[in-house]
């Protein structure tokens, strides 16, 4: 009950909020914009509308991610509401998820939006729904989803400003982590190799919910592909939800 | 004994203070070893100036702040438990509440945290904002609202729960005139429905007005507390008595001319002692005089609290 009306309020306040809704409006605009870019590639309209769309999908779900998810948790304390919620007889790990469920219902929501606004455009381009984009679209939703909890994660303890880049950093590096493997293989002999094989470890490989080229193209993925990215997605969720509580649950509300 | 409704002990609040970017650290008392005793049912005031360590006590009251040392019972349980956070209402200081809520969908959301079921909500929002006179707002977004206004929203979500205690960090401070005394009105009437009030304050005249026990706070350490009868009632310092009379009477009154302040036919005269009163008044009759005003002049709290602050 607490955690769900905190959820839903969160929700209130994200989808009243003109700058999460001027991104998913753009967002779209770019998705349907495919249609146009699909039109110059010779043969290839509908993989580049897939394409696109998917890579816009990701992107801007990100963008919303990072900034509305930061902006969320700092406002609290910044404009001190807070203190009204957290003086209640509820307990601070209620609060936090309360307001990540809300979040990701946002999210949910946006996902959906734009998964509609790619499926009309492919609808228009092949006049059939390609369904196969859904395991993408899925792995996409709880990438976002792992980019928010990063993002609360890192504003419960830095300023907004390096939350936002440490969570950018972490998205980078979660996509390059392969090169990361290889890199140390490669070159066994240098010394600061242990520093990247500890990233390599503590950042998540984000290419495992990547399938984005492998179902524009229908390439063949590695069984279980899908299960295996959805439940690692929400295996570090977990795990950075309870560092998260953790140290929210120390905090002096000054 | 009567029951407590706050009880601390040694309650003890050290900030750490972060300079030089972030390479020095220091050492802030915020709070100092309070022991404190609220009755229940008593409107009890903790007065300091501004960085007394009033918002730290009330803060760690709440559970906002954790403490460095000591303890705190609400209501006889100590405030871990969630159980004694369901009996208090609590307003912070200039409350910021959410700006993107309506007063009425605030108040609903609040209702919803202390496990409300619908039928009570929706019986006890309407009547909240009746109470503190938001009714005709409540369909309006809290951005749009005055200072004032969020103030009393803030009371309305301090009394959701209709709780025993009412904790209160500065309800007036941000409030015109009008407003402080509809607020006034508000504390006094709680008061009557038994339940507990304890609030902070700067302005003194409004501990004075509404309060039955005052806690002086200073540096982050209480240096006295007391009934506002014993600190204030026995304290009468003179009484000042107004009159009418002739000229030519007063003469023949033979007054000490240091006590007596003369204005065309009015005449005030300060007397040392409140036994002098019965006798002057019938020498003013006697004399064909008419009165106008008898006023005992009390020290204000203030000057206790200026008093209490130099010693």
């Amino acid at each position: 009950m607490r955690v769900w009306a905190v959820s839903l309020n969160t929700f209130k306040e994200t989808i009243r909020n003109r700058v999460m809704v001027n991104i998913l409006i753009f967002a779209i605009g770019l998705i349907l914009l495919s249609l146009v870019i699909g039109d110059w590639s010779m043969g290839q309209q509908v993989k580049v509308i897939k394409d696109f769309g998917l890579s816009a999908m990701s992107l801007f779900g990100l963008l919303i991610a990072i900034f509305i998810g930061i902006r969320l948790m700092v406002q609290e304390f910044e404009q001190r509401t807070i203190y009204v919620i957290a003086s209640k007889p509820i307990h601070r790990w209620e609060i936090l998820l309360g307001k990540y469920l809300g979040l990701g219902i946002t999210l949910a929501v946006n996902v959906i939006f734009m998964s509609l606004a790619l499926w009309g455009a492919d609808l228009f381009m092949e006049g059939k729904i390609d369904f196969g984009l859904a395991p993408a679209i899925l792995l996409i939703y709880i990438e976002i989803l792992l980019v928010v909890m990063l993002a609360l994660f890192f504003s419960s303890f830095v300023s907004p400003n390096l939350s936002a880049i440490f969570t950018i950093l972490v998205f980078i590096i979660g996509h390059l982590s392969a090169f990361l493997r290889d890199y140390v293989q490669l070159h066994p002999e240098n010394s600061y190799n242990w520093v990247l094989k500890l990233i390599y470890w503590v950042v998540p490989n984000l290419e495992m919910l990547n399938i984005k080229m492998a179902v524009v193209e229908h390439l063949e993925r590695p069984p279980h592909a899908v299960t295996y990215g959805f439940f690692y997605g929400i295996g570090y969720i977990l795990i950075l939800l309870v560092f998260t509580v953790a140290i929210f649950n120390k905090k002096d509300f000054k | 004994m009567a029951n407590l409704a706050i009880r601390t002990e040694g309650l003890t609040k050290i900030y750490t203070e972060v300079t030089r970017g972030g390479l020095r650290r220091r050492k802030i008392v915020g709070l100092e070893d309070l022991n404190c005793e609220v009755e229940e049912g008593e409107v009890y005031a903790f007065i300091g100036p501004n960085g007394a360590g009033k918002t730290t006590t009330i803060k760690l009251l709440t559970r906002l702040l954790y403490p460095t040392k000591g303890r705190v019972w609400i209501l006889g349980q100590l405030n871990t438990s969630r159980a004694s956070m369901k009996r208090i209402g609590y307003l912070p200081e200039q409350p910021h509440l959410y700006g993107y809520l309506s007063g009425r969908e605030f108040l609903d959301f609040v209702a919803r945290i202390f496990g409300l079921d619908s039928k009570t909500r929706k019986k006890r929002v309407p009547e909240l904002l009746e109470k503190v006179g938001l009714e005709n707002r409540a369909s309006v977004l809290i951005r749009n609202y005055s200072r004032g206004m969020v103030q009393r929203l803030g009371l309305a979500q301090a009394l959701i729960n209709d709780p025993l205690l009412l904790i209160l960090d500065e309800p007036m401070a941000s409030l015109d005139p009008l407003g402080r005394k509809d607020f006034r009105d508000i504390i006094l009437e709680l008061k009557k429905e038994g339940k507990t009030i304890f609030f902070s304050s700067h302005i003194l005249s409004d501990a004075e007005m509404i309060a039955d026990r005052v806690g002086m706070l200073n540096k982050g350490k209480l240096i006295s507390v007391g009934k506002l009868d014993d600190l204030i009632g026995s304290n009468v310092t003179s009484v000042e008595v107004t009159f009418t009379i002739e000229p030519a009477k007063l003469s023949e009154m033979n007054l000490k001319q240091e006590d007596v302040v003369v204005c065309d036919r009015s005449v005030m005269i300060r007397l040392r002692k409140e036994e002098a009163v019965s006798e002057i008044l019938k020498r003013i009759d006697k004399f064909g005089g008419k009165i106008i005003s008898v006023i005992p002049q009390r020290k204000s709290l203030e000057d206790i609290f200026m008093a209490e602050i130099r010693r």
